[in-house]
């Protein structure tokens, strides 16, 4: 299902130093796999998701998706994959400060011409999911780190995805969170979903189908 | 309707709901960036609504006024004419009636005044508002609105004028504050009340020749023959009207060029009001793409919301200087249009707001705004969603 060819992300810094976020990778995923990213930091597991993901481009080489060469995608083409195949969990959450709960997650809907009513539902059934039947009206500044990620997992889930890609989910909540949120992925997985996670969790580890040790960029 | 478009639809409707949503959200934002746009836009539509009205009027005035003027040319300028040729003129074949008068300018006290003299049977339509009654005896004036404010007059009182001769004159009436603007500083008097100030007797500044339609050219091969050896001169009313016209075009040029320098240096204002909380936009805008949303989507979000704060700061501009005109009479405006008036202007500025000005003031507002947002945010949405996201 996802598919990379020698993959390289470079960066420059003020031209001078060039940073190789991740080289050579070569991925083969197949649909429905739990697959786990570990290593240390800046070993490049965040710059792998979001060029998978289509948040980024590569440098160098190519990414598949259903045998699709989505790196040669228009801006409008990967922005479509991303709201029909991809639904992304990150480290920091990234909510919307001003907006409620349910607007949150239900943000990605707006594009789509969804009225309210339908949006609201759709969002309130994710919300008590999460477990934040509650919370539907609270701002995220009203929300702990725990909570705040299980709204982003509901914005992540909004559009029926079938990639979920979390980036260090669990490294800003709370043991108890961390354990729902692995129960809920696994879950997920067994609807069908593929799951790609970067993480230093162990209890992620146990359940994964793949694990993926990155150092330096490269895939031990 | 296809599926598609009336999801199409729907999706433009929730964009420009959610555009409203932003504004309302983003009140402190909203506030400045509107307060920015109706300052900057409040004297220019004020402006140009004084400038019509007055425009208006004088046309109006003309239109009401003789068909051709007579006057005596010197040093290539209007000159006095002599009044023994008015009743040769009058038996010009088309002549329908000749007004002679005198129009001069002299000080009472500190405050210069417009001096009208003329039979008063002849008085313009536009004068007949009065409190009192119409000067009818040798010596009495009609004293214009602000004139009498300004000197606190009243029916019975006496002024004279800094004129070539001291003259004593009664006054009989007023004109109202609703009446011509001309009429505010002016005094209305005889004809031969106004060649004795003067020290001009048997001369008008003068004569309005009021004609049978269609005979213009012969009157003016007639006049021809009667001032065959004299330096007179003659203009029909299209040329007072494109003086007229000609003036006010060049006062509202003159205004236009000091607003554009203004208006360009609003455009910071603006761009530092649009910039409050820049970066928490570019943040949003990384999340929305990192959710599926397309560049053109977030662009049309941010388009409504600059859109809908034009409309609304231009609208409330609007509103402000209609209010600016009926309660505080345009002031600091109007005087840039009327000449020798106060800041608070003591008689009814004339105002008309046509829809070309407002138009054109949603316009700018909507480009001072676009300016403020449109090219960060589309740089936002173009960039990768991470690069956003930092």
């Amino acid at each position: 299902m996802i598919r990379t060819e020698k993959l390289c992300k470079f960066y420059s810094l003020h031209s001078r130093h060039e940073v190789r976020a991740i080289r050579d990778i070569n991925l083969n995923i197949a649909k429905n796999t739990f697959a786990v990213f570990k290593g240390p930091s800046g070993s490049g597991k965040t710059t792998l998701l979001n060029v998978i993901g289509a948040l980024d481009r590569p440098t160098e080489g190519k990414v598949f998706i259903y045998d699709e060469e989505i790196t040669s995608f228009s801006d409008i083409g990967l922005s479509r994959l991303r709201r029909e195949k991809i639904g992304f969990i990150f480290q920091n959450f990234h909510l919307i400060p001003r907006l409620s709960s349910w607007e949150n997650v239900s943000y990605p809907l707006i594009p789509l011409g969804i009225g309210f009513k339908e949006r609201f539902q759709k969002a309130k059934l994710l919300l008590e999911k999460v477990g934040l039947g509650d919370r539907l009206d609270h701002t995220p500044e009203e929300l702990s780190g725990g909570q705040q990620q299980r709204v982003a997992i509901a914005r992540a889930l909004i559009n029926n995805p079938e990639i979920i890609i979390a980036d260090e989910p669990t490294s800003n909540i709370d043991e108890e969170t961390s354990v729902h949120l692995l129960e809920l992925l696994k879950e997920l997985r067994n609807h069908g979903v593929t799951i790609l996670v970067a993480t230093h969790d162990t209890n992620f580890q146990k359940i994964a189908d793949k694990i993926y040790k990155i150092r330096n960029g490269r895939i031990e | 309707m296809k599926l598609s478009e009336i999801n199409n639809m729907k999706k433009h409707i929730n964009l420009f709901l959610l555009a409203t949503e932003n504004l309302l959200r983003h009140k402190t934002k909203s506030i400045v960036v509107s307060l920015c746009i109706i300052a900057i836009l409040l004297p220019f539509i004020t402006a140009i609504a004084i400038s019509e009205g007055v425009r208006m009027q004088s046309l109006s005035s003309v239109e009401e006024s003789a068909d051709l003027y007579l006057t005596f040319d010197e040093f290539g300028r209007n000159a006095a004419i002599p009044l023994k040729y008015l009743d040769e003129v009058k038996d010009v074949f088309g002549v329908k009636k000749v007004v002679p008068r005198i129009i001069g300018r002299c000080y009472l006290q500190d405050k210069l005044a417009v001096i009208v003299g003329i039979d008063k049977e002849y008085l313009p339509e536009s004068t007949s508002c009065v409190s009192g009654r119409i000067f009818e005896n040798a010596s009495e004036v009609v004293v214009g609105h602000e004139l009498a404010e300004n000197f606190n007059l009243t029916i019975g009182d006496q002024l004279s004028m800094r004129g070539q001769n001291r003259k004593l004159f009664t006054v009989v009436g007023f004109f109202s504050s609703a009446s011509n603007i001309w009429s505010a500083s002016t005094l209305f008097m005889s004809l031969q009340d106004a060649g004795d100030l003067f020290g001009k007797q048997g001369f008008a500044t003068d004569i309005q020749i009021y004609s049978v339609p269609g005979h213009n050219a012969e009157i003016a091969t007639e006049l021809y023959y009667i001032f065959e050896n004299e330096p007179y001169r003659l203009q029909d009313k299209d040329m007072i009207e494109l003086y007229v016209k000609k003036g006010f075009m060049l006062k509202e040029g003159i205004f236009t060029a000091l607003y554009t320098v203004a208006f360009a240096l609003g455009i910071p204002a603006i761009l530092v009001a649009s910039g409050f909380g820049l970066s928490e936009r570019r943040k949003e805008i990384g999340i929305m793409k990192a959710t599926g949303w397309q560049t053109l989507e977030v662009l049309e979000l941010i388009s409504f919301e600059q859109l809908l704060i034009s409309l609304f700061g231009a609208t409330t501009a609007i509103l402000l200087s209609i209010i600016w005109m009926k309660c505080f009479n345009g002031a600091f405006i109007a005087q840039f249009f009327i000449g020798e008036i106060n800041l608070l202007p003591k008689f009814v500025v004339p105002a008309r707001f046509l829809p070309l000005p407002c138009l054109l003031s949603f316009f700018f507002a909507i480009i001072l705004t676009m300016v403020g947002s449109i090219y960060s945010s589309w740089k936002a949405s173009t960039e990768n969603p991470v690069a956003s996201l930092k």
